[in-house]
């Protein structure tokens, strides 16, 4: 299991099959942001997304779409704030922010958001 | 088939005499339209109105066919029924205008990064928004939108909140483009009728100052009790602004130039008809296509660009230019069946509500040829128009503003409106619903503005 420094630091890239992306490290979801829509329930009952913790990875299922490589232009990003699992969620300078991009090979590849990208938390 | 319906006539305005029920709509003569068919307008603006709010996903995936299925029922209407071919084709040559010019702005721009590297505070967004405002009127109000909105958002990203986006819409998206006929569509159409140039700069900026100090006045209040958040931001470069994908910025000067490539303002320029489009659109898409296979893939990627809301948005319109030419001409026949009792005040106030919804273009030129029809002069004369500008300016003046200044009411005024909240919602801004921004902002805040611009200018 990686944590999300090393995840990002080793370039470690993530998974997408259809609707479901794999992460290779686990983490407290506070946002996600995939088109125009924004995620904040990530309860059972959400209705945009469906989270499984594994023992070193974690599963985001977008559950209104099929195929997220049908709806996403290989510039845009999901978008997510989270904090990395075993830190202080309340301490908002653990609060990263992380860009998705879906790349060929069911490849995800995982980038810390830099200043040109727009995203608000 | 079509002889039948013809003969039958089922659905066209039955009450009235044959010379009663024709209507002029640019230079051609049809017949007047069933008001039932504006149902489909109607029923269209109520699902652009609710499917985002209550049943938003099934809208998502269906709003294209929805648009589309609507527009056709129009179609089949005037086809079918009417027997007017005219009208549609009409209509479908101001769409794929009205598109070219928004893709390739949209296209153009996304290959355009602007990094703005200064606090946001509100004395700087005022600053930027007022900045906006009159660029709007050399780039249009889309391109303006398109450039600025991004680091608009930057700016402001340890601040931002609803509203910031929302007066840009007001400032940026609507008002600003008010002096130029190249700022916002209807003030071209009305150049290509023979309105000066100049004319709008010349009798327009004191209404367009008044307007825009009230809005960037409101804004300042709003901003102001943001300051707080604003005092901790810092800044982090040394340089204040960074421009890259600059060689895109000759894109955009050729596609303001294209504006102007039309047989009605230089006579050389061949006309294509009888295709829906000119020499113009063909030079828009070709630029749209020049700029996006050139474009920075880096600066690509930090515009996330995507097709999704430009295709939203042509989806949407289509949907709109089609089954708004029964509403349209409706008006136009009533604006002038009653031309005689309107005063430049409901001039005012009609093109203004029925731009809030309707597209401003077709309305503007609709309200034009009423204000004209009331002194015997006819729209499709260019020299009556420049008599009717000299003589009678009160009328167009109150048309040109109202048709600019109320696009800024609801998100389907304009076409950027849309574009803006579609890019603001991936930034992660939750952006309120389309009635959120009616109730909330532009009846509050926008309303009064234009009542005070009313008692000042028009009231009379």
């Amino acid at each position: 299991m990686y944590t999300l420094d090393e995840a990002l630091k080793d370039k470690i890239s993530g998974l997408c099959y259809g609707n479901r992306i794999l992460l290779p490290f686990k983490a407290h979801f506070l946002k996600v942001i995939i088109e125009n829509d924004i995620i904040t329930d990530f309860s059972s009952s959400s209705k945009g997304i469906s989270i499984v913790e594994h023992e070193a990875y974690s599963d985001l299922y977008f559950l209104e779409y099929k195929m997220l490589s049908e709806n996403l232009s290989k510039y845009e990003a999901i978008k997510i704030v989270l904090v990395e699992e075993g830190k202080n969620i309340f301490d908002v300078n653990n609060h990263r922010k992380i860009a998705l991009y879906l790349k060929e090979k069911h490849k995800v590849t995982i980038e810390e958001t830099d200043a040109d990208i727009l995203f608000i938390e | 088939m079509l002889t039948f319906f013809d003969s039958q006539n089922i659905f066209a305005a039955e009450t009235k005499s044959v010379a009663d029920s024709l209507v002029t709509s640019g230079e051609h003569v049809s017949q007047l339209p069933h008001p039932i068919m504006v149902l489909p307008f109607l029923v269209l603006l109520l699902l652009i109105a609710t499917g985002p709010i209550f049943y938003k996903h099934f809208w998502e995936r269906n709003y294209h066919k929805l648009s589309i299925l609507l527009g056709l029922v129009t179609v089949s209407y005037y086809l079918g029924f009417l027997n007017d071919f005219r009208s549609i084709e009409h209509s479908v040559t101001e769409y794929i205008s009205f598109i070219a010019l928004l893709t390739s702005l949209f296209i153009a721009s996304g290959s355009i990064l602007i990094k703005v590297n200064f606090k946001a505070t509100p004395v700087s967004n005022i600053l930027f928004l007022l900045f906006g405002a009159v660029i709007s009127n050399l780039i249009g109000t889309t391109g303006a939108s398109m450039l600025l909105i991004r680091p608009f958002i930057k700016m402001n990203r340890e601040r931002m909140k609803p509203y910031l986006i929302i007066f840009f819409i007001f400032i940026v998206s609507n008002i600003g483009g008010a002096l130029t006929p190249i700022g916002d569509p209807p003030l071209f159409l009305g150049f290509l009728r023979g309105v000066p140039f100049f004319w709008v700069i010349q009798n327009v900026f004191p209404i367009w100052m008044i307007g825009i100090l009230l809005v960037l006045l409101i804004f300042f209040l709003f901003d102001i009790s943001n300051q707080k958040i604003a005092d901790s931001v810092t800044a982090k470069s040394k340089q204040l602004v960074e421009l890259k994908g600059s060689k895109n910025l000759s894109y955009f000067a050729i596609i303001i130039a294209a504006v102007f490539i039309d047989p009605k303002v230089i006579s050389g320029v061949p006309t294509l008809s009888p295709l829906p489009f000119g020499i113009r659109e063909i030079i828009m898409f070709a630029v749209a296509f020049a700029s996006f296979k050139s474009a920075d893939l880096e600066i690509l990627k930090a515009n996330e660009f995507d097709f999704e809301p430009i295709k939203e948005v042509a989806y949407l319109f289509i949907g709109i230019f089609l089954t708004m030419i029964p509403a349209l001409q409706l008006i136009a026949y009533e604006s002038r069946v009653y031309s005689h009792y309107l005063t430049q005040a409901t001039f005012y106030w009609s093109t203004g509500a029925l731009s809030s919804v309707l597209d401003n273009a077709p309305t503007y030129l609709n309200f034009l040829s009423a204000a004209m029809g009331k002194f015997g002069l006819d729209i499709n004369l260019a020299a009556d128009v420049k008599h009717f500008v000299t003589v009678d300016e009160v009328y167009l003046r109150a048309i040109s503003v109202g048709a600019v200044f109320f696009g800024a009411m609801t998100y389907i005024g304009n076409g950027p409106n849309f574009m803006v909240k579609s890019i603001s919602e991936r930034a992660g801004i939750e952006m309120p619903s389309f009635f959120t921004y009616i109730l909330k902002f532009s009846l509050p805040i926008l309303l009064p503005v234009f009542a005070l611009i009313w008692f000042i200018f028009f009231k009379g």
